[in-house]
């Protein structure tokens, strides 16, 4: 028995689902201010319904550190940096004890200037001052050699009581996305082992032996004690939720477009083959982007409570909201309303709905059918054209081999699914809209739950291979060691493969063969002179983010 | 968050999957080491420089700028039609004012590339600048335009497409032809007839550094430019004077090559060549793409650089200092023309060497002495494999008459024993073989 929980901005949900089945559903109002007892009072009424020693695992999609790093509590962090030549560490500064270090590693892995550990004495004398006790250390390159950044964090050991460290937190590349990337789990660290600490606790109380995961941006798990290392990894992972609830209530293996449409804003995404697409870097937090890996996903200022008005003689709907759409009870004549007085839904008091949209179509001298008409199709222009430029975005990303180029893989929608409020009442206008088939799954109202509860761990290794140096590094799994000098690119493919398998193991996640995909096997020849000196490999592979199971129909 | 002064646009294309050979320099691994550091260093988070993906070039494109013998598809791979198109990408960004600026990272190469092609010349095989600049003036009226190239080896083929063109100046700085190939590029070459003055080389003694570089295009390049004020700056930005590159000898630097183009602040910058593709490539794309995008680039440096080992001597400061003096006065006085006449022809006769597909051409070159434009250019080429070829353009500052001409000797060009003919009207827009 699995049990999903979704913290979302308004609701706590939860599903208990059992052999493909829902077996039971809670939806309890979130109290941002003590979220424990919000997820503790989700389970408790799923409790009712299912027995608790049968709960085999709980998938926690939370808040937590993104309402953290929102609303500023976060902790002070201690940075250290080691840039080496390049653009000035400066840009990338966060928080006031901000130091820069001497040392350089290239992007061969080459230490070609060493760290001192001795000059973060006084920057460290600093630090403790000012009482901080979480630190970042960042190299530039330190994914192809983690020594230097290794060697500081050890020195910082003793005044800390956590400390992230760049390799750790992302294999890829991206130096300053990796120092706002580690500067926000440490400023969350804390926050986020306290809440575990409390979970766990509450689990116990409530008689639940389980393992639990939480929901990462990219649409995949992670085991809480993992989490508890890379909580920033936990950070907006509610629209992955969503994407992955219509994956587990309509299995789809074509190219199609998801929209999440709620009260405010449309979220879309895209799935490719079935499989969603991932931003290319990571999410950014506020102005900082990092190397947290996460779905792509984009928001549209149009919703059901999205407002309508007449402003310059003009009839605007969006991207503002005044509480919700008068039907629910709301000041202002919103969307909804609009679709009430269509007959396209039947939500609410439809009498304020139809007083609502009056009082704009008189200043616009229409019909109240004619303003809810054009409202509605103003909407969906808006969304057609977002939807348009999100996927020519996608399409126009860039490429590097001539094979893509010639291929020239385009995205190209073949239905679309939608989930949220407003979102079974738009089918049909959507339909029109788009031209083409428009399915709202079923159960949409506990999606995100429903998201949490079945989709799978996702991981995902780097290896990286320079035959001549005769280096071989893993950065995600602290390996680092040297390989022969006849090491082949079908070795490396095999190793990363055994590696991902065998983390997976450890971490107790079960993977099938089919699951393990290799996104990238490149290996090229490395010339001196006129000689090959070697080979410069790099394999990454991925457990296939995706559903444990699709709900039974 | 850094923001760019002037917005970039990067055309990154590493060709993953292309090769001249596995062990030539111009081979995968060439950018894999540019991609990495511009990775990590994150400059397309930077605010206002984005990457695009090339285009594909089209067979027309290349017949603006080329005569390719026997055909486009003999002698262009896949990687060059796309090469040509991340630069026509480039123009594209910046003449659609969607950028200030942009750099097309892309290989392969092509400054050696000429205007008649049988084959690759030192690793090139589609001059991707000249490409460019035919696709502009053929979507956007005949600009002025300024080539400089900043590749270690002189831009012979960049120099011979616009030999006789008075609209397109080439400047192309260089490793001293005596000690380098492909041992051209010297003062006396300074352009055709019709467009005397438009080309001016600058051979650099081996071993110059930053200071005699910067020198050179401060007294040399700048006044020019500053004169003939085009309408585009383009860089054929070719990375090969680094002090760390494998097959040549000077001593350029990073930083060096980001404070030139901070000086000739170029539209669109081109990759050309550069061969140190781990100690240079990376360290001075990243200073070119920083500086044309005004950020400060200050803290570019190569890892195992030493300032005092790579200096210039006196000497050569003294040598290029007098080059300075000399070298303007070839485009502001230049020199009455010897080109030798024939019959209302200005005629060439040349033998061409493909030093990478070991191909020796024989060529004679006629450009028609018309008093309404640059005139019709007349091409006969043949080589051991390809059978006498026939080349006719017409410039894009072309007159009727001249189209004319063309045109007929075109129809007729079986009859008059040619294997193969290409006839090139900017004029009409007619890019054609005869069938
Ligand atoms: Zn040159
Ligand atoms: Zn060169
Ligand atoms: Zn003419």
């Amino acid at each position: 028995m699995l049990i999903g929980i979704d913290v979302g901005g308004t609701h706590t949900d939860g599903v208990c689902i059992r052999d493909g089945r829902v077996e039971a559903m809670a939806k309890v109002p979130t109290d941002h201010d003590n979220l424990l007892a919000t997820i503790t009072e989700a389970l408790r009424a799923i409790l009712k319904d299912c027995k608790s020693a049968e709960i085999r695992t709980i998938n926690l999609s939370t808040t937590l550190s993104t309402n953290a790093i929102v609303t500023g509590h976060t902790e002070k962090v201690g940075m250290f940096v080691i840039p080496g030549p390049g653009i000035d560490a400066n840009a990338y500064a966060l928080g006031n004890q901000y130091h820069i270090l001497s040392g350089c590693v290239d992007h061969r892995g080459a230490i070609s200037a060493k760290v001192r550990v001795d000059q973060i004495r006084p920057m460290a004398a600093r630090c403790r001052e000012e009482g901080i006790r979480v630190y970042g250390v960042v190299g530039k390159f330190c994914t192809r050699n983690p020594e230097q950044e290794t060697a500081i964090a050890e020195a910082l050991a003793p005044q800390s009581d956590f400390v992230t460290q760049g390799h750790r937190v992302s294999e890829s590349l991206n130096f300053g996305r990796r120092i706002s990337t580690v500067y926000y789990n440490s400023a969350v660290w804390r926050t986020f082992n306290a809440f575990a600490d409390a979970l766990e606790q509450s689990l116990k109380d409530l008689n639940i032996q389980a393992d639990i995961n939480i929901v990462k941006a990219d649409g995949g798990t992670m085991p809480l004690k993992l989490a508890r290392e890379i909580p920033v990894q936990s950070i907006f992972s509610g629209p992955a939720a969503s994407v992955m609830g219509i994956l587990s209530t309509s299995p789809v293996t074509e190219d199609a477009l998801i929209l999440d449409i709620g009260g405010t804003t449309t979220d879309m995404a895209v799935l490719l083959d079935g499989v969603p697409l991932l931003e290319r870097d990571g999410i950014s937090i506020g102005e900082h982007p990092t190397l947290v890996r996460a779905l792509k996903v984009e928001s549209i200022g149009i919703g059901g409570d999205s407002f309508i008005s007449s402003r310059d003689g003009q009839l605007r709907v969006g991207p503002d909201r005044h509480g919700p759409c008068m039907a629910a009870g709301g000041p202002a004549p919103a969307l909804m309303d609009a679709m009430n007085v269509l007959g396209h839904a039947a939500f609410g008091d439809r009498e304020r709905s139809a007083k609502g949209i009056k009082e704009v179509a008189m200043i616009q001298g229409l019909s109240a059918r004619e303003c809810a008409e054009q409202a509605v199709s103003l909407a969906m222009d808006i969304l057609k054209k977002r939807v348009s430029a999100f996927l020519t975005a996608i399409n126009a990303r860039p490429v590097y081999t001539i094979q893509e180029i010639l291929e020239d893989r385009v995205v190209r929608p073949a239905s679309i699914l939608v989930i949220g409020g407003p979102a079974v009442a738009m089918v049909p206008l959507l339909e029109e809209t788009f031209g083409l088939p428009v399915v709202a799954p079923r159960h949409a109202e506990v999606a995100n739950a429903i998201g949490a509860c079945l989709t799978r761990p996702t991981q995902s290794l780097v290896l990286t291979v320079d035959t001549s140096r005769g280096s071989f590094t893993v950065p995600g799994l602290g390996i680092h060691k040297t390989v022969k000098r006849t090491y082949t690119l079908e070795e490396a493919v095999h190793d990363a493969t055994t590696l991902l398998r065998a983390e997976l193991d450890r971490q107790g996640i079960p993977a099938e063969d089919g699951d393990i995909q290799v996104i990238q096997a490149d290996a090229f020849n490395m010339v001196e002179g006129h000689y090959t000196i070697g080979r410069n490999i790099r394999v990454r592979c991925q457990m296939r983010p995706g559903v444990i199971t699709t709900l039974a129909s | 968050m850094l923001t760019a002064q002037s917005s970039l646009g990067i055309i990154f294309f590493p060709a993953f999957d292309w090769a001249i050979s596995p062990t030539h320099p111009e081979r995968e691994e060439r950018l894999l080491y540019t991609q990495d550091q511009f990775r990590e260093e994150g400059i397309f988070d930077i605010e206002g420089i984005r990457e695009y993906r090339p285009l594909v070039a089209e067979e027309k494109d290349i017949m603006r700028a080329h005569f390719c013998f026997p055909s486009v598809q003999s002698v262009c791979t896949d990687s060059h039609f796309i090469s040509a198109g991340g630069v026509i990408r480039a123009a594209q960004l910046v003449m659609q004012k969607e950028r200030q600026r942009a750099f097309a990272v892309v290989r392969p190469p092509g400054h050696h590339a000429m205007r008649t092609v049988h084959g690759s010349r030192g690793f090139c095989n589609i001059n991707i600048e000249a490409v460019m600049i035919e696709w502009i003036r053929e979507h956007y009226g005949n600009l002025r335009v300024a080539v400089v190239d900043t590749d270690c080896h002189h831009g012979d083929g960049t120099q011979d497409i616009y030999w006789h063109d008075p609209d397109v100046l080439f400047i192309s700085l260089h490793q001293d032809g005596r000690t380098l190939y492909p041992g051209t590029g010297f003062p006396s070459e300074s352009g055709g007839p019709k467009a005397l003055g438009r080309t001016i080389n600058v051979p650099m003694p081996p071993r110059t550094s930053d200071e005699g570089y910067l020198m050179t295009v401060e007294r040399i390049v700048m006044p020019i430019l500053d004169h003939f004020k085009p309408d585009l700056i383009i860089n054929s930005a070719g990375q090969d004077n680094h002090f760390s590159d494998p097959i040549t000898n000077m001593n350029f630097t990073a930083q060096g090559y980001a404070k030139l183009t901070q000086m000739l602040k170029p539209d669109i910058a081109v990759l050309e060549g550069g061969y140190a593709i781990k100690g240079a490539l990376p360290y001075v794309n990243l200073g070119i793409s920083l500086a044309l995008a005004g950020v400060d680039f200050s803290a570019v440096q190569e890892p195992d650089l030493d300032r005092e080992k790579i200096r210039e001597q006196k000497s050569t400061i003294d040598y290029l200092s007098a080059l300075c003096d000399q070298l303007p006065d070839i485009y502001f006085n230049p020199r009455p023309s010897e080109a030798v006449r024939e019959n209302g022809y200005f005629v060439r006769r040349r033998s061409i060497y493909y030093d990478t597909d070991d191909i020796t051409e024989t060529q004679v070159e006629r450009l028609k002495d018309c008093p309404h434009c640059p005139g019709l250019l007349i091409v006969e080429s043949e080589t051991a494999k390809t059978p006498k070829s026939l080349g006719l353009h017409v410039p894009v500052q072309g007159c009727d008459m001249c189209s004319q001409e063309a045109e007929e000797r075109f129809v007729k060009s079986r009859q008059a024993g040619f294997a193969h003919a290409q006839i090139s009207d900017r004029v009409t827009k007619r890019y054609e073989y005869a069938k």
